[in-house]
C-alpha cells in the first residue's frame, strides 16, 4: 500500500501471524488496570550529552502532577564510556534492562531466557543507593535492575528464522523480533501470569534504557544514582494512577516497542477498540494500561509496517474537516487509505505522547512529540540554539521547560535559562499535523539538532546571532564619572520611561556586553520611590516588548533584562530589616514575619522561590493575605510554576494591582473581579476563568482553557491562545488576542450584543519577525471551529484577505464591520498599542497600503440556531 | 475591604477582623425554627388514595362524623349539610375491615367508597402513586403515613425497592435489642480529612441536591435553603448561580462549580461552607447540564450573564479537567480561593467509579458525592436517564469497599444520591456502605410534583415548583413551601429513629455499612 511492494505485506502478516508461537493459553479480555488520566510528561533532546540530573528539575516542578505511585525515565543516546562498552558494542547490541521484582528469581530468568539466547558482552546490576527509606516519600522498595547488553547468538537467530520462516526479514529486523519475543515469554512468565509478580523487561533496544518505580520520576534519578549519566535524550513522566494501593512500577511508563520509549498524558475512551485492533494483529497486552497499547501500535507501524515517521503520526492522530481538504491531493489519497485502515486504533481521548527513539543505524537520536487532535492535554515545545550546543524540549509545562534550562545554564554557560522559541502543536492539522520532531544527528563527527513538524518542515531558528548574557560586565565605580551613568540617573530621578527605552533601543548597534552594562546602570541608579519605580519600568519593557535587537540573541536580550529585575528586586528590604519608602520584600524565609504596609510602602515584592506551586503554604496564600494586610500592589517575581496568583481576592479589588515575572503556573487570574494583573512572559493553563472584571495584559502565549466561563474582564494577551479560549464565556468580556488560537476559540460564547454592553474578541492574527516587525501569520484562524453553537457576542478577526471561512463557523455569521463596531473596538486597540506597541496603523496596513477598518477587519456574530431557540416564535 | 495603612503586626487577628473572610458570610443569617406545623395542601380538593362519594339519600345526620376517627367528614357549625367529604384523610379499607366506618354505619347507606382513580393516573413504578401521596402526608404532617400508604419503598422491582432491612420480614431476624428514642443520634460530621479545614456537622444525615435558579423557582430554591437552616443541614444552589436572596442562609448552602460556570464567581464560592464540583449527573452522565430557551427568562439570563431565550448547554465534562492531575488542580483552586471550605465532588457511577473516588480523595476532596442513575427530572433525555450509570445499591458498596480496603474510608464522606426517596431508601443507601444522603426530586413531590416530567418544557411545571415564569412561581408561597420541607425531614427523622432503634444501633454513623442487616428480595 505504502511503497508497492507486496513483499513487506506478507512478511509483515508472517510476522504477525507466527507470534502465536510465543503466546500460551487465550488471550484473556481483561480490564485496563487502572484509570490514569493525569500526570507530567517532560523530555529533552541535545546536542551534548546531558547528565539525568537536568531531566530530575522538570520532574520535581511537575511532581503536583503525579502522585508517587508511579515514575519512569528513559535515556537515549547513551556514552560509550558509561556503558562499559566500546561505541560499535553500544550500537549494535542490545541493552536488555531487567527490574527484578523478587531478586530471587534472577538465576531463573538468567537460565531461562539470557544464557540460552544471548552473547553477553557484558552483564551488570545497576547500582543504587542503599536503603530506598533515604529517599523521602518513597514507601514501595524499587526493583533490582539488571543489564545485560547482548546480542543474539548466531544459530539461535537461524533457527528462529526457520521456525518461524521470515528468513527474508534483513537480519537487524530478525534480530528485532527475537528480542521482542523473548521479551515477551520472559514477561509472560516472570509477570503476566502471576498473582505475584517476579521480573519485567524495563527496556531492551539498542541505545535506550529505562527506569521505573513506584515513586516520583526524579527519585529514579536519585534511587539509581544517575545524576551524572549522560544522554543526548531523556525523557520523564510522573504518574497520576488513581488506582490505590500500587506496590510495584509495572504500570508506570515509559513502555517500550524495541528501539523507543513512550510516556503519556491523558486515556482514551476506545481502550478496548484498540486492543481490538490489535487482537486482530495477533498483539496481546501484558500491561494492561493505555500506554502499552501506544507503543504496542507504534511498534507495529514503525517496526512491522516500516511507514514513515508522517504515517504513523496520521494514524494516531488522523487529519479531518477544514485541515484535511488543506491538504495537497496526493496527501490525501493517502491520509484516505490510512484513516481507513487505522481508525479505529487511533487513540480517541485525550492523549499527548513523548517518544524517545534511537536510530543507531543512522547515528540518530530522536524526540517526538504528539498530540491528539482536539488538543485536551498541555503541550509545550521549545527550541535553543546557541550555536555550540542546541537543545530541544518538550513539556506538560513550560515552566518545567524553564526549569530544565535554568537547571542547564547554572552548571553550563553554554546553555541560556531562556529559549529561543516556545510553541504549540495544532493537533491533526495540515499546518503542522500536530507533532514535532527533534533530530540530534552525527555531523562532521559532531552533532546537529534539527526540529521538523510532521511534514518535514523544518522550524526555523536565529542563527549568527551573538549572546549578550554572557562576561563579567565592567562593574561600574562610583567615583568614576560615567557620561551614560550621569544620563541613566537623570532619566530615572525623572521618571523618563521613554527616554531610557528609547536609548536602548539603540541594541542594535552595542557591542554585546553594553546591554549589561545599560541595566546595572539602571539597577544602581535606583534609589528613591520615583527611580525604583521607573527602573522596574524600563526593564520590564526591554523584558516584555518584542524589537529589533541587532545581532543579539532575542533569549538573551530577555535573560538580561530579567536578571536586572531580579537584582532590582533583591534590593527591597525583607520584613524585619530597616525601612524604606516605597517597597517592602517577603521570601520563603521570612513569610511568617508579614505584616501590612507601613506609612510610604505601595509595593510588596514576592520572592516566590521556594513557595510550594499550591496549598496552604503557597506564595498566592501569602499574596492573598497580604492583601487582607492592606498591600495592594504587588510584584511576584522568580516563579516557578506556582499557581492561583490573583485568585482568592474576592470583589471589588479595583485598587489591587498585581506583577508576575518568571515562569507562572496554571490558573493566573482565575476568579479575579476588579483586580488588574500583568503576566511578563508567557502564560500557562486556565488562565483567568470565570474572570468577573478587571484588566489581564499577559506579554506572550496563553494556554489552554483561558477564559473558561468567564463572565467579564478586559484582556490583552501579546501572542498566541491555545486550544479552547473563552469557552462558555458569558456576560461583557473584552479580549484581544494579537496572535491566533489552536481551535474551538469561543465556543458557546453566550456574551449578549457587543454593541450593548456585551463581550467580543478581537483577533489580529499576527506575528513578529526578527526584526521586532508586525506581521501576519500565515491564516489568521486556522482552526476548524470558530465561534461554534455561540449565542452571543462577536469576533472580530483581522482578515483582510478573507482567509476564514463559512464552514470553519457553526452558529456564527460573517458580517460587515460597522462604523458602530470600529468605534467600539477602536478603544481596545488603542491600549493594545500603549500595551504591546502594536499600532492601529500597521494593523490596518494591507500589502502596504493603509485600508479603513471595514476592509481589514471582519466581525463573526451569532445567529440564532434552531437548537437553542426557545419554543416561542 | 479595608483600605487603611496602618501597621498591622499581627495576621491572624487581621484575618478574624475582616468583614469579608471566605467560608464565612458577612450577611445576617436567619434562623428558622425546626417546627411542626401542619400544612395542607395548597390546591383545593386534595388528592387521596381513596374516594367517598355521598349519595343524594344523605340525610345529614352526622353519624358519620361522629365514627370516623381521621376527619374525612365536616359538619361545619351552623350549616343543615355535610360538607364534602375530606377523602384524602380516608384510609381506606382498613377502616372498613374494623367495622366502626362510616359506610357501614350510615344510616341511609348514602356513602360509597373506591379506590380514587385519579391515583392510577399518576406516578409510576419508581415513584408509586403511594409514595407520592405518602410523601405529602409526610409534608403536610410531618408524621409517617398511616399503614394504608407505602411509605418505605415503590414498586419498581428493582433498585432500593428489592432490599428490605431484614425486620420487615416475617421470620427473619431483624438484629439488637432497642436502643431508646431519644438516645440516637442522627447527625454526621462531613470533615474527616483532619486537614486544617473547620469541622462541619449536620444534624440529619441528608441535605438537598443542587436546583438551578432557572430549573426550579426562586420560592423552591429558598425553601430549600430555609428547611435546611431549620434541620441544621445543608442545601445546594445548582449551577445557576447564586441568587442574592439566599445569602440570610449561605451558611447552609453549598455552592456548586458545575461544567458551565453559569453563576460561579469567586465571592460566591468564598461565602459558603461547602463548594461542591459537579462532574456528572447521574441521571445523564456524559451529558452537561441543559436549560431549554423557554426556561432562559430575563432573570434567569441576568443571574448567568447569557442572552435570554436561548438554551443554556453546560459542557461535559469540565474543559479543564480531561485527568485526575487536572481534578487535583482545580480543587487546589477552589481551596485557594476559599480556605474554610470543604470540597465536595459529585460524580456519576461508571464502572470505574470507585477508583474515581480514591482519585478524587487524593486530590483532596472532602466529600465524595456519587449520584446514581435513579434520579433526574424531566429535563434529562429519556435516552440518558436509567440507561448509562451504574445502580446506585450497587455502586455505593463498590466505593465503600474499595475506600476500605485502600485505608481511607475513614477519611472522606461517601454521599449518595440518585434516587433516594424515602427514609427507607436512605437508611438502606447508608447501610450498603454511604455516609449519608442527598435528595432531590422527594423535596420537589413534598412541595406538590406529581411527577408529570414537564419540568423542562415551555414555562415549565404546571404546579409552579420547577418554573421561572412569573405566574406559575406565585401558585406556591415561601413560608407554605418551608414549612412542608421542614415536616417532610421530621417524619424521615423520626422513621430513621424507629429504624435505628429497632436495629438497636445509637447512631447513624454505626449504620454505615452494616449491609449485614439488608437482605435482597429475589
Amino acid at each position: 500500500m505504502i511503497d508497492g511492494n507486496n513483499n513487506v505485506n506478507e512478511i509483515a502478516e508472517r510476522l504477525l501471524a507466527t507470534r502465536s508461537q510465543i503466546y500460551s493459553g487465550r488471550d484473556l479480555r481483561l480490564p485496563k488496570a487502572a484509570e490514569e488520566g493525569g500526570c507530567g510528561v517532560t523530555g529533552f533532546a541535545c546536542t551534548v550529552p546531558l547528565a539525568g540530573r537536568f531531566i530530575y528539575e522538570p520532574s520535581v516542578q511537575m511532581q503536583n502532577r503525579g502522585n508517587g505511585k508511579g515514575g519512569g525515565i528513559a535515556a537515549v543516546g547513551l556514552t560509550p564510556e558509561q556503558m562499559g562498552v566500546p561505541r560499535e558494542v553500544l550500537n549494535d547490541y542490545y541493552l536488555l534492562q531487567i527490574a527484578l521484582l523478587d531478586p530471587a528469581c534472577h538465576a531463573e530468568l538468567e537460565r531461562k531466557y539470557i544464557l540460552p539466547n544471548f552473547e553477553v558482552a557484558l552483564s551488570t546490576r545497576q547500582p543504587h543507593i542503599d536503603d530506598y527509606r533515604d529517599l523521602p516519600g518513597l514507601e514501595v522498595c524499587p526493583p533490582d535492575v539488571h543489564r545485560y547488553i547482548v546480542r543474539v547468538k548466531t544459530e539461535v537467530l537461524k533457527k528462529f528464522a526457520e521456525q518461524t520462516g521470515l528468513g527474508s526479514l534483513s537480519p537487524r529486523d530478525l534480530e528485532d523480533e527475537f528480542i521482542w519475543r523473548n521479551s515477551y515469554s520472559l514477561n509472560d512468565e516472570f509477570y503476566t501470569s502471576l498473582g505475584e509478580k517476579r521480573a519485567f523487561v524495563l527496556s531492551h533496544g539498542r541505545d535506550l534504557l529505562v527506569f521505573k518505580m513506584v515513586g516520583y520520576a526524579e527519585q529514579n534519578v536519585e534511587y539509581y544514582q544517575l545524576q551524572d549519566f549522560k544522554a543526548h535524550a531523556w525523557i520523564a513522566h510522573q504518574r497520576y494512577p488513581t488506582k490505590g494501593r500500587v506496590w510495584h512500577p509495572g504500570g508506570a511508563h515509559p513502555f517500550v516497542g524495541v528501539n523507543e520509549a513512550l510516556v503519556h498524558n491523558g486515556d482514551f475512551a476506545n481502550y478496548y477498540s484498540v486492543c481490538e485492533y490489535l487482537k486482530q494483529r495477533n498483539i496481546r497486552q501484558q500491561f494492561l494500561t493505555d500506554t502499552e497499547v501506544s507503543v504496542q501500535l507504534f511498534d507495529l507501524w514503525d517496526r512491522v509496517y516500516k511507514y514513515p515517521l508522517e504515517y504513523i503520526i496520521e494514524a494516531l492522530a488522523p487529519t479531518t474537516e477544514l485541515d484535511f481538504d488543506q491538504l495537497p491531493p496526493e496527501k490525501q489519497t493517502i491520509y484516505r487509505q490510512i484513516q481507513a485502515t487505522h481508525m479505529h486504533a487511533s487513540p480517541d481521548g485525550p492523549w499527548f505522547f513523548i517518544i524517545a527513539r534511537s536510530q543507531p543505524d543512522k547515528g540518530k537520536v530522536q524526540l517526538l512529540g504528539i498530540t491528539d487532535t482536539a488538543m485536551l492535554r498541555p503541550q509545550v515545545f521549545a527550541l535553543s540554539d546557541d550555536g555550540e550546543v542546541q537543545i530541544g524540549l518538550i513539556c506538560s509545562e513550560k515552566q518545567a521547560i524553564d526549569a530544565t534550562l535554568r537547571s542547564l545554564a547554572r552548571e553550563d554557560p553554554r546553555f541560556c535559562p531562556v529559549a529561543d522559541k516556545y510553541w504549540n502543536a495544532r493537533g491533526g492539522s495540515s499546518t503542522d499535523g500536530g507533532a514535532f520532531i527533534f533530530s540530534v544527528d552525527s555531523q562532521n563527527g559532531g552533532k546537529k539538532l534539527t526540529c521538523t513538524d510532521k511534514f518535514g518542515r523544518p522550524v526555523a531558528l536565529d542563527s549568527g546571532t551573538v549572546r549578550c548574557d554572557l562576561g563579567v560586565v565592567q562593574v561600574y565605580d562610583k567615583n568614576t564619572a560615567d557620561p551614560l551613568k550621569e544620563l541613566v540617573n537623570q532619566w530615572l530621578q525623572k521618571g523618563n520611561v521613554e527616554s531610557l527605552f528609547t536609548y536602548a533601543m539603540d541594541l542594535p548597534s552595542w557591542s554585546a556586553g553594553d546591554l549589561q552594562r545599560f541595566c546595572k546602570l539602571v539597577v544602581r541608579g535606583a534609589d528613591n520611590a520615583k527611580s525604583r519605580s521607573t527602573a522596574i519600568e524600563v526593564l520590564t519593557m526591554l523584558h516584555d516588548r518584542r524589537f529589533y535587537t541587532g545581532d543579539k540573541r532575542g533569549a538573551t536580550v530577555i535573560r538580561v533584562a530579567e536578571d536586572a529585575l531580579e537584582e532590582l528586586l533583591d534590593g527591597a528590604p525583607l520584613f524585619g530589616e530597616p525601612v524604606s519608602r516605597f517597597w517592602r520584600r517577603v521570601n520563603w524565609a521570612t513569610r511568617d514575619r508579614l505584616a501590612g504596609p507601613r506609612a510610604g510602602e505601595e509595593i510588596l515584592i514576592i520572592d516566590a522561590q521556594g513557595f510550594p506551586p499550591e496549598g496552604d503554604d503557597c506564595d498566592a496564600v501569602l499574596l492573598r493575605k497580604a492583601y487582607q494586610a492592606g498591600w495592594k500592589r504587588f510584584i511576584v517575581y522568580r516563579l516557578r510554576g506556582q499557581r492561583f496568583h490573583g485568585a482568592g481576592l474576592g470583589a471589588e479589588t479595583n485598587d489591587v494591582r498585581i506583577d508576575l515575572y518568571g515562569s507562572n503556573g496554571d490558573y493566573t487570574a482565575s476568579g479575579m473581579d476588579g483586580l488588574q494583573i500583568c503576566i511578563h512572559g508567557n502564560a500557562q493553563d486556565q488562565v483567568a476563568q470565570i474572570a468577573k472584571s478587571g484588566r489581564l495584559v499577559i506579554h506572550g502565549d496563553v494556554g489552554q482553557t483561558f477564559m473558561y466561563g468567564a463572565k467579564g474582564g478586559e484582556v490583552y494577551v501579546l501572542g498566541n491562545a491555545a486550544g479552547r479560549p473563552l469557552i462558555n464565556a458569558v456576560g461583557r468580556p473584552r479580549v484581544v488576542i494579537n496572535g491566533t488560537c489552536l481551535d474551538f476559540l469561543a465556543e458557546s460564547f453566550m456574551a449578549g450584543d457587543p454593541l450593548a454592553g456585551g463581550g467580543f474578541v478581537i483577533l489580529n492574527g499576527v506575528e513578529f519577525d526578527q526584526r521586532g516587525r508586525m506581521k501576519p501569520q500565515q491564516a489568521p484562524y486556522p482552526g476548524s471551529n470558530l465561534f461554534s453553537l455561540a449565542s452571543g457576542g462577536a469576533i472580530y478577526i483581522r482578515d483582510p484577505r478573507r482567509q476564514v471561512v463559512e464552514r470553519q463557523l457553526n452558529g456564527g455569521v460573517f458580517s460587515d464591520l460597522s462604523d458602530k463596531d470600529w468605534r467600539l473596538i477602536r478603544p481596545y486597540l488603542v491600549e493594545n498599542e500603549r500595551l504591546f506597541g502594536i499600532k492601529i496603523q500597521d494593523l490596518l496596513t494591507v500589502d502596504g497600503e493603509v485600508k479603513a477598518p471595514h476592509e481589514v477587519y471582519r466581525k463573526v456574530g451569532a445567529v440564532k440556531l434552531s437548537i437553542l431557540a426557545s419554543s416561542k416564535k | 475591604m479595608t483600605t487603611t495603612t496602618a501597621i498591622k503586626s499581627d495576621l491572624e487577628i487581621q484575618e478574624e477582623a475582616l468583614p469579608q473572610r471566605p467560608g464565612h458570610s458577612d450577611w445576617p443569617q436567619e434562623d428558622i425554627e425546626r417546627k411542626i406545623r401542619p400544612v395542607p395542601e395548597r390546591y383545593r380538593n386534595a388528592i387521596g388514595k381513596y374516594k367517598i362519594d355521598r349519595l343524594a339519600k344523605c340525610i345529614s345526620c352526622g353519624r358519620c362524623v361522629e365514627v370516623c376517627g381521621y376527619g374525612v367528614h365536616v359538619k361545619p357549625e351552623g350549616y343543615a349539610l355535610m360538607s364534602r367529604p375530606q377523602d384524602y384523610l380516608c384510609i381506606g379499607p382498613a377502616c372498613t375491615e374494623a367495622g366502626s366506618d362510616c359506610i357501614s354505619q350510615c344510616p341511609q347507606k348514602a356513602l360509597v367508597m373506591s379506590l380514587n382513580p385519579n391515583v392510577e393516573c399518576f406516578g409510576d413504578p419508581r415513584w408509586s402513586s403511594d409514595l407520592i401521596l405518602s410523601t405529602w402526608h409526610e409534608a403536610e404532617t410531618g408524621h409517617t403515613p398511616p399503614s394504608h400508604l407505602e411509605f418505605r419503598h415503590g414498586a419498581s422491582g428493582g433498585g432500593f425497592d428489592q432490599i428490605r432491612f431484614k425486620f420487615e420480614i416475617p421470620g427473619l431476624d431483624g438484629g439488637g435489642s432497642r436502643v431508646a428514642a431519644e438516645a440516637i443520634d442522627t447527625g454526621l460530621d462531613l470533615n474527616r480529612r483532619e486537614d486544617g479545614r473547620p469541622q462541619i456537622h449536620i444534624d440529619i444525615p441528608v441535605y438537598g441536591g443542587g436546583m438551578s435558579f432557572g430549573s426550579v423557582s426562586i420560592h423552591t430554591i429558598l425553601a430549600k435553603a430555609r428547611a435546611a437552616v431549620a434541620w441544621n443541614s445543608f442545601s445546594c444552589t445548582g449551577e445557576g448561580g447564586y441568587p442574592d436572596r439566599l445569602m440570610p442562609y449561605d451558611d447552609h448552602m453549598i455552592t456548586q462549580v458545575a461544567t458551565g460556570l453559569f453563576g460561579v464567581r469567586e465571592e460566591t464560592i468564598q461565602r459558603v461552607r461547602i463548594v461542591e464540583f459537579k462532574y456528572a449527573q447521574g441521571a445523564k452522565p456524559g451529558l452537561g447540564g441543559h436549560l431549554l430557551g423557554d426556561k432562559n427568562t430575563p432573570a434567569v439570563a441576568r443571574m448567568r450573564g447569557a442572552v435570554p431565550g436561548n438554551a443554556l448547554f453546560s459542557p461535559f465534562p469540565f474543559h479543564s479537567v480531561y485527568s485526575v492531575e487536572d481534578h487535583k488542580k482545580h480543587l487546589d483552586w477552589i481551596k485557594e480561593v476559599n480556605p474554610r471550605c470543604l470540597v465536595s465532588v459529585k460524580v456519576s457511577t461508571p464502572t470505574d467509579v470507585d477508583m474515581v473516588a480514591v482519585g478524587s480523595y487524593y486530590a483532596g476532596a472532602h466529600i465524595i458525592h456519587l449520584d446514581g442513575s435513579y434520579g433526574g427530572t424531566g429535563a434529562a433525555p429519556d435516552i440518558a436517564k436509567k440507561n448509562i450509570a451504574m445502580p446506585i445499591e450497587f455502586a455505593i458498596p463498590k466505593v465503600h469497599k474499595f475506600l476500605v480496603a485502600e485505608g481511607i474510608r475513614e477519611k472522606i464522606t461517601l454521599i449518595a444520591s440518585g434516587g433516594i426517596r424515602t427514609a427507607y431508601d436512605a437508611l438502606k443507601a447508608i447501610a450498603l456502605g454511604a455516609d449519608g444522603v442527598v435528595i432531590g426530586t422527594a423535596e420537589m413531590v413534598a412541595l406538590g410534583c406529581v411527577r408529570c416530567a414537564c419540568c423542562e418544557s415551555g414555562r415549565g411545571c404546571p404546579r409552579g415548583i420547577a418554573s421561572t415564569d412569573p405566574e406559575l412561581m406565585d401558585l406556591m408561597g415561601l413560608e407554605w413551601a418551608t414549612q412542608r420541607l421542614i415536616n417532610l425531614q421530621n417524619a424521615w427523622h423520626e422513621q430513621m429513629i424507629g429504624v435505628l432503634s429497632r436495629l438497636g444501633v445509637s447512631s447513624i454513623r454505626e449504620l454505615r455499612g452494616r449491609s449485614d442487616v439488608l437482605c435482597y428480595l429475589e
